[in-house]
């Protein structure tokens, strides 16, 4: 009797459901991955624009946190319940290009659409020859400085090179209290990135030549001492691997942490919640050759292979990277503009804060287009934490590390 | 003045449990606390805001969706838990009355289907789900909690209920009344707080169950309170403390007020008191 | 006695039960066909490859390093948890002023997500900018912050101090509701026969209440086995990978690396693990107390 009921129950509601979604044939999904509160409100936005510009379209917005990104656009794709359209971290692309699960979009670049980016932040979703994605949000990376700190400290000008880095923390150190001179993440994503600017400074690079790991290099045992000995001196803040790089602008933000090196969306958010710190950006620390590097990041829109409304999406995709859309992004998050029209808007140009940024990116390196990158990311992580936290030698613990990481270059081939 | 021992083991009593008490409010205070801080000290760990912001609970109300994700968890810890007792019930009054073969396979699978994590089951769920048609939809997400609270439901109040003797329905039996009379005039009102204790289990697992419903929803108005505040704090480059901590503590009230109204049921005799 | 649908037990039992099998079942069958196959990041079956996955799994020194934090992990917690719920319900379950208050105070952490109360945590763990070091500091207990989260002897301990409390209502709820079916006959008698508080205690209340300390066994062995939230939030399994529990290193390698075959193999490699220790309990502990 149950049974029955159940069976009935089950379906009606396929029935209905069948139903429901035949009507939506030319409705575009969206995956958004959210960067702050002005995402979802954005993307929206836009949407409803788009849609008075396009009767008949109708563009459907799903939010989701950056933390749970991954999680979820797995499911969606295992299940085949993707969306049209969703932002991805470009380190993933090669994952989705190579499962052929991204579309290439060549057949929709028309060369003026082409013409509209700043080449540098196209490039890496191009995979043979072929684009993947656009550039939805791009960002690079510089030094902030403390300049009330510094000036309290005797500190004349924010430091070139890693040992002028040292030696403006110890003058920081020396003013006693609860601030400290050079703030060091030591947690969660990106804590490899920051071990890189020194090592990148010192002359490394992340793939040798032989395409093995270059973490068992002299280049990365001295960028390795040189956080080890800021740390063991007491010149960052202490419990550096608790801290995430939000907790470590968390501080910045307070006024308690002369440097550190983060993205452009900082000076958004001390002009909102810290508009009376007096604050500095200069270009990364260079090492003794005068070598130095950023890092470059972009994240990626992509069209899913298996989208029935590709056209549609396309026209969405067009209008979001129209200068003033773009402008409007960039402004709300505080990243770089990647639309070269947009990069010359006085909001953009006239920026100091951004001209720092924008100084840097001939240096700009991109993590490498690598399958099983995310898994080497956390290798290295691991090996600095240990390193930071004194529980293994610089060297072994480094060499271990490469050799892992060359184990799964190996495996991923 | 003669202490009346009542008040004598009151106060012994509290003492005993201050120092659990304090753990236990510890995090409230602390999401209080930071929740009525203005956004520029709320990085300070201080512990008296310098000005109360009882209006962050308010601009947290718009900025977190909240009016509309608080229904939509209520609509489903409510539906789902009623579900899942009315289908427990009578399953768990067969495995504690009767003998019959089967039994103790059905005990086993119950037990034995609560150790899968849902981080480990979700894949394959959201498969099912998309194959019958079921995504961004509030009531598959009731059906859903329903069923996976079944297998918890029927095993605690088929526990209770084996405390509870046979004797008193037999004789309500031999009385000539009919299993249902028998059931719901003697049966029932001693397994109350057996109940109670399920229902609210199953209410609580409810209300904070995340890893589904992130999976199966996808339209922010269908979202649960837990997805919306994790949201908050999730991958964003800003995160706004006091609207966390503000969304966090609201969050919680529903469930203290059920509390407060439930929690007398669970002192009432589970039936061997009541044989006088 | 009378036949009717309310005395067949099958009847009784199969929505429950065919419920419940469904919606486990469906996943394990899916999880176990992934298991066995290569599979992409998405999930996407490649091709046949019997048992690679788990001999990847079982050959790394992380699997074992998580396997016997999670035993710790457990063990920590429920026993804890039990400890200091029986001293908790045996008072909450005398009459006493004020404790209906007491009662909702210590359900409280229930009535919270676990997800947020790690977050809560967190925020209060935090070294430089935590309320617990500064409430610590201003009752003059420590003197300079205490970095809780920065290195696994201080962040493990810590996470299980949490997850003890928010086990102890649930099991406090179940011995409350053990202890009020101890009939007072019993205790009336033992006092008329003058057997002291401690006496009482262990011939009585013990043995009675041992039924549903099994069950609270049990329970919070299944749920803090597979309790997620609390170690991701405070730590992510770090530094280092050295709080990590099975279920953390489940979803790292599932979701960030994106090996689901793996990911796969190491679930059916946990079900098995707690179902085996539980099915051992059940069948020494709970023998003689089912009907």
């Amino acid at each position: 009797m149950s049974l029955h009921w159940l069976k009935v129950a089950a379906l009606s509601s396929v029935a209905a459901f069948a139903l429901a979604s035949a009507a939506s044939a030319q409705t575009v999904r969206v995956t958004v991955a959210e960067y702050s509160s002005k995402t979802g409100a954005y993307f929206e936005k836009a949407a409803t624009e788009f849609e008075a510009a396009n009767p008949g379209s109708d563009i459907q917005i799903e939010v989701v946190p950056w933390d749970v990104l991954q999680q979820k656009l797995t499911t969606d794709i295992s299940g085949g319940a993707n969306a049209d359209l969703a932002i991805i971290g470009t380190r993933w692309l090669i994952d989705y290009v190579s499962q052929e699960v991204a579309a290439p979009l060549d057949d929709y670049i028309t060369p003026e659409f082409k013409a509209r980016f700043i080449d540098t932040f196209l490039s890496p979703s191009v995979m043979d020859g072929k684009t993947y994605g656009l550039p939805i949000a791009a960002s690079a990376r510089a030094m902030y400085y403390n300049k009330a700190l510094f000036e309290q400290a005797g500190i004349t000008a924010p430091p070139a090179n890693w040992d002028e880095v040292k030696a403006a923390a110890e003058k920081i150190k020396a003013l006693g209290g609860d601030s400290y001179g050079f703030g060091l993440q030591g947690k969660e994503i990106e804590t490899d990135v920051y071990f890189y600017y020194a090592f990148w400074s010192q002359g490394g690079e992340l793939i040798d030549a032989d395409g093995t790991s270059g973490l068992d290099s002299e280049a990365a045992y001295k960028a390795a001492a040189i956080y080890k000995d800021l740390i063991d001196n007491g010149l960052t803040e202490p419990g550096v691997t608790s801290l995430n790089r939000e907790d470590v602008q968390n501080l910045f933000k307070q006024g308690r942490i002369g440097m550190m090196i983060t993205a452009p969306f900082l000076s958004n958010q001390i002009k909102e919640e810290a508009p009376d710190l007096q604050y500095g950006v200069t270009a990364i620390p260079a090492g003794p050759t005068g070598d130095r590097g950023t890092y470059g990041v972009t994240d990626s829109i992509i069209l899913f292979e298996n989208s029935e409304n590709k056209e549609a999406a396309w026209k969405f995709l067009d209008y979001i990277f129209t200068t003033d859309k773009r402008a409007e992004f960039d402004e709300n998050e505080g990243f770089l503009p990647v639309n070269a029209e947009e990069s010359a808007l006085p909001l953009f140009a006239d920026n100091a804060d951004l001209k720092e940024f924008t100084g840097l990116l001939p240096d700009a390196r991109f993590a490498p287009v690598i399958p099983g990158w995310e898994e080497i990311a956390a290798v290295t992580s691991n090996a600095l934490q240990k390193i930071y936290l004194g529980e293994g030698e610089i060297q072994p613990t480094l060499d271990a590390a490469a050799a892992e990481i060359d184990g799964i270059i190996a495996a991923n081939k | 003045m003669k202490i009346s021992s009542k008040l004598k083991r009151s106060i012994v009593s509290w003492l005993i449990l201050s120092p659990l008490m304090i753990a236990v409010l510890f995090p409230f205070a602390v999401m209080l606390i930071t929740a009525l801080k203005p956004a520029t000290e709320v990085l300070r760990p201080t512990w008296w805001p310098s000005s109360f912001q009882w209006q962050n609970f308010i601009t947290m109300w718009s900025a977190t969706n909240f009016g509309s994700a608080l229904w939509n968890s209520l609509y489903v810890a409510v539906l789902s838990t009623a579900l899942s007792i009315v289908v427990s019930i009578p399953a768990a009054y067969a495995l504690s009355r009767f003998r019959f073969v089967g039994k103790g396979f059905v005990q086993q699978f119950l037990l034995v289907s609560q150790m899968l994590s849902p981080i480990v089951l979700v894949i394959g769920l959201f498969r099912l789900l998309v194959a019958l048609k079921l995504l961004d939809n509030l009531n598959a997400v009731v059906f859903v909690y329903a069923t996976f609270n079944i297998a918890f439901s029927v095993w605690m109040l088929q526990s209770y209920f084996s405390t509870i003797p046979k004797d008193l329905e037999e004789a309500a039996w031999t009385e000539g009344a009919t299993p249902w009379q028998a059931l719901r005039r003697v049966f029932l009102p001693l397994a109350l707080p057996a109940v109670t204790v399920t229902a609210i289990f199953s209410f609580i697992n409810a209300w904070n169950e995340f890893v589904i419903a992130l999976t199966m929803l996808r339209n922010q108005d269908s979202y649960t309170l837990p997805i919306q505040v994790f949201s908050l704090v999730a991958g964003r480059y800003t995160v706004e403390w006091h609207h966390v901590m503000a969304a966090a503590f609201t969050a919680t009230i529903p469930i203290a007020i059920v509390f407060a109204w439930l929690q007398r049921y669970l002192v009432r005799g589970l039936a061997l008191g009541a044989v006088k | 006695m009378n036949r009717s649908i309310f005395t067949n037990p099958y009847v009784l039992t199969a929505p429950a039960f065919l419920l419940a099998a469904f919606i486990i079942l469906w996943p394990l069958f899916q999880i176990g066909e992934i298991s066995l196959n290569d599979v992409n990041r998405f999930g996407q079956l490649r091709g046949f490859s019997g048992l690679d996955n788990f001999t990847a799994v079982l050959s790394d020194p992380q699997f074992l390093a998580a396997c016997w934090r999670t035993v710790i992990w457990t063990v920590g917690i429920v026993a804890g948890t039990i400890l200091i719920s029986i001293p908790v319900a045996l008072i909450l379950n005398q009459d006493f002023y004020g404790r209906g208050i007491a009662r909702v105070i210590i359900m409280l952490p229930w009535a919270v997500s676990l997800t947020m109360t790690a977050i809560v945590w967190r925020w209060a763990l935090s070294g430089e900018s935590g309320m617990l070091n500064s409430a610590l500091r201003g009752l003059g207990l420590i003197d300079e912050n205490i970095q809780w989260l920065a290195q696994s002897g201080t962040a493990f301990p810590v996470q299980i101090a949490i997850g003890i409390l928010v086990s102890i209502p649930f099991t406090t709820t179940i011995f409350l509701g053990g202890l009020s079916s101890i009939p007072d006959d019993l205790y009336e008698a033992a006092q008329l026969e003058g057997a002291n508080g401690w006496q009482t205690f262990a011939e009585i209340t013990l043995p009675l209440l041992r039924p549903f300390i099994n069950i609270a066994v049990v329970m919070n062995t299944i749920s803090v086995f597979n309790s997620f939230p609390i170690i991701w939030a405070t730590t992510q399994g770090g530094p280092a990978n050295s709080t990590d529990i099975l279920v953390t290193y489940l979803y790292k390698l599932g979701f960030n690396f994106g090996k689901l075959g793996e990911a796969s193999a190491l679930s059916l490699l946990m079900f098995a693990l707690l179902l085996f220790f539980t099915v051992i309990y059940v069948r020494l502990a709970m023998r003689g107390d089912r009907a």
